[in-house]
């Protein structure tokens, strides 16, 4: 019994030591024959020597017993970056006399004949060998600077930079990451990936802690693609994977940002598919109508101008992905969902983050050029939605500034005529259950509901479910605001659009009498009057008078 | 009476096993008995006088071979170095009176016109830059420093003792911390303190 407690001791006591001091030996680094890995010695039965020796080293520390490579690299490169990495150097370079596959694995200064190899004379092919071409692994050997931290606004500075991370005579290199002696937390990290803690230690992401890519304990549901192939099996949740759910340090599928897919929206696809995320984002964008971010590669560019000048739609340039989040905000401004996205606010100044939903649409909808045209010809023209929207139009949609008519008695509640819109309120997913936003809808122009467009539209709920969804039907069709509504939209069979432009009328174009309720006449339809007019005038409350000619009805003019 | 039995038949394997690396300087890269240089044909006398030795260096075993005047070595350095190695010291310097190169091999027992100097690998020369460190201060709080080396007070060197015990000369890292230069059990050339199969003389003082 004595002796049964006395084993038991010696075995607890044994226990933390080799989880806290595990040695080279039993990882893949013992490249000797009696080595753990596949790549390792046909009888050399040495450790220390495949990378040190005692005696008549190269002159670099630690003693090393290999030859430089060199080898010129390719090296990593994006838009965001501050840093100025140069060929690798320090420690880096030492790794590499292995790992970039260009230096015969037994070849040691002190053998005279390279050590014989198992799996062949160079580092076998796969992750492990990271070729010359660095540009889809995270850069090395750049000079880590309180100066660098700064610029990048994101990074820790190196006063902050704490064991087990390390910078390398101030310079950031494999070792920062890495210690080919202990391989506690897999692929020899000096400290768990879990919850990208190692990432963290630099990676000072604004917003990210709160954000739900950086908290969400929601599961891979198993079916392919795995969204996370690149992490430990025992990392199950998006907040465990972090930032690897969409980043992968070496051998990344993309160089820029050194993410998983070349494809952006790849990235994110692969969990708002159904497979993680509540929501199937993905499926929307098979609709019809879409923001179709499927259609452009590589034109995204992370540090673009806020106004875009180079026509392509991607998930990021609506979503901040270190930012979104699960959060209700009310109209105009920004939700969760739209955290930390840079935008062009009414002025047409750029913004970041944007404070206000609509700045994000006029990143593009705001005179960027490869912008949708007007799709109804109009007396009045303008494809600057932001002009549009301004406040002092003489009517528009209460998107960008409170409501300029305070009589709009077909609203539904809670909606008043001091309500304010989201530009989503009207675009957006199709479907109840679908997610929130302009993703991708059945109906053109990305709208929520149906809006019948065409002349000699039957009047139903379903024709005009959109703008029903806000304004009364049943106040529309008993003429409360406008007393021939039903005789237009019923009788004649008029679409709205045929005289209201939802959007509004610029105030560089229209004025009050002439473009108030939004009335800007779609020229197919209605043409000029017998007396060579086709204007209509606001005379007061639920009062004016139209000239024109519209489904032969010469109205020159006719009041109501 | 068994138990008894026992015990005496470990003692004595374990004792065969001591034998087994019979300890000699005869026939190793220091014998020097057949050199033509060394008109003595005496192995030791080239390192050793019993009289009349130089007491320059502190402790030195009854030196007889001339030291050298190196004053200056470069050391090696390293980033990632705790310890702060000074200019070699204790017996390293015995070592160097013939391995930096600059002291013939046949300067020994007053003669300073010797024309032999060392060559080939066991020339370490007076750059150490490219060697491991030497006479250098190993403790324990050196070890909590680096973090990858064992307490040397506590640690066994696998040679019976500790680290300290067996390995260190007043707490120093010394040539002689690895090599035993009157050994050829270990290595005919490397004249090493305990094999390094499976790196084991590294790994002792190295927690890798």
């Amino acid at each position: 019994m004595i002796r049964l407690i006395f084993f038991n001791l010696i075995f607890l006591m044994w226990i933390p030591s080799i989880i806290k001091s595990q040695s080279i030996v039993s990882t893949k680094h013992n490249l000797s024959v009696t080595g753990p890995g596949t790549v390792k010695a046909v009888t050399e039965t040495e450790i220390c020597l495949f990378c040190h020796t005692p005696h008549n080293s190269r002159p670099v520390a630690p003693l090393w017993n290999r030859n430089d490579p060199g080898a010129t690299y390719t090296l990593y490169t994006s838009s965001m970056l501050q840093a100025l990495p140069g060929q690798p150097d320090g420690s880096s370079i030492l790794c590499l006399s292995c790992h970039d596959g260009t230096v015969a694995l037994g070849s040691v200064l002190s053998r005279p004949t390279a050590i014989n190899m198992s799996t062949g004379t160079f580092m076998p092919a796969g992750v492990s060998n990271m070729t010359t071409n660095l540009s889809n692994d995270h850069p090395v050997s750049f000079a880590y600077t309180a100066a660098l931290a700064t610029a990048d606004g994101q990074l820790m500075p190196p006063s902050g930079i704490t064991p087990p991370v390390s910078l390398d005579n101030g310079r950031m290199q494999c070792t920062s990451c890495h210690d080919p002696h202990k391989n506690i937390y897999s692929d020899f990290l000096v400290a768990t990936s879990q919850n990208s803690n190692l990432c963290n230690s630099c990676h000072q992401r604004t917003y990210w802690t709160a954000s739900t890519h950086g908290s969400s304990t929601r599961t891979w549901n198993g079916v392919a693609p795995d969204p996370w192939p690149y992490t430990e099996p025992a990392m199950t949740t998006v907040a465990q994977n972090a930032c690897e759910s969409c980043h992968n340090p070496h051998n990344s599928g993309s160089n820029v940002m050194l993410l998983k897919y070349q494809a952006e929206e790849s990235n994110c696809n692969d969990c708002h598919n159904g497979n993680v995320a509540s929501k199937n984002v993905a499926a929307q964008f098979a609709k019809t109508y879409r923001h179709n971010i499927s259609n452009y590669t590589n034109v995204h560019i992370a540090n673009e101008p806020a106004a875009v000048t180079n026509m392509h739609v991607e998930c990021v340039d609506c979503h901040n992905p270190h930012a979104s989040r699960n959060q209700a905000a009310v109209a105009p401004n920004v939700n969760g969902f739209l955290t930390g996205v840079k935008g062009v606010n009414q002025s047409g100044v750029a913004v970041n983050p944007a404070v206000f939903a609509y700045e994000i649409c006029y990143r593009c909808h705001a005179g960027s050029p490869g912008a949708p045209t007007p799709p109804t010809p109009r007396i009045i023209v303008q494809n600057n939605v932001r002009l549009e929207f301004a406040s002092g139009n003489p009517s528009y949609h209460s998107v960008a500034a409170a409501g300029v008519n305070p009589n709009v008695p077909s609203l539904i509640a809670p909606w008043t005529s001091s309500s304010r819109l989201y530009c989503t309120d009207c675009h957006a997913s199709d479907g109840a259950s679908s997610p929130a936003g302009p993703h991708g809808s059945i109906y053109p122009h990305i709208l929520k509901r149906q809006y019948s467009t065409a002349d000699n539209t039957t009047e139903s709920a379903a024709a005009y479910a959109l703008c029903y969804g806000c304004h009364s039907r049943t106040s529309i069709l008993n003429d409360v605001s406008f007393g021939e509504h039903s005789k237009h939209i019923v009788g004649e069979r008029t679409p709205c659009n045929a005289c209201h432009d939802p959007h509004g009328i610029s105030s560089t174009q229209g004025n009050s009498t002439n473009n108030s309720n939004l009335i800007n006449f779609w020229t197919t339809i209605v043409s000029n009057s017998s007396g060579g007019v086709r204007r209509f005038d606001d005379q007061g409350l639920y009062r004016g008078r139209c000239y024109l000619t519209c489904h032969g009805e010469n109205h020159n003019p006719l009041s109501y | 009476m068994n138990k008894f039995n026992a015990f005496l038949s470990c003692a004595i394997l374990l004792a065969m096993t001591q034998f087994g690396f019979a300890q000699t300087i005869v026939g190793s890269a220091h014998d020097f008995s057949g050199q033509s240089w060394n008109t003595t044909t005496e192995i030791c006398i080239v390192c050793h006088t019993p009289h009349k030795a130089d007491v320059t260096v502190a402790d030195a075993p009854l030196w007889n071979h001339s030291l050298s005047e190196v004053l200056s070595y470069t050391l090696y350095a390293s980033g990632t170095m705790n310890s702060i190695p000074g200019q070699p010291d204790g017996s390293s310097k015995l070592c160097l009176s013939c391995h930096d190169g600059t002291v013939a091999l046949d300067n020994f027992g007053g003669v300073t016109t010797g024309s032999n100097f060392m060559t080939g690998d066991a020339l370490v020369g007076t750059s150490l830059s490219n060697d491991h460190p030497i006479s250098i201060d190993y403790d324990a709080a050196l070890a909590l420093a680096d973090g990858g080396l064992h307490d040397p007070g506590t640690t066994s060197s696998g040679l019976g003792g500790t680290i300290a015990e067996d390995m260190l000369i007043s707490g120093k890292m010394q040539c002689s911390s690895c090599h035993d230069v009157h050994n050829s059990a270990v290595g005919t050339n490397s004249l090493l303190l305990k094999s390094n199969a499976a790196s084991a003389l590294c790994l002792t003082c190295h927690d890798k």
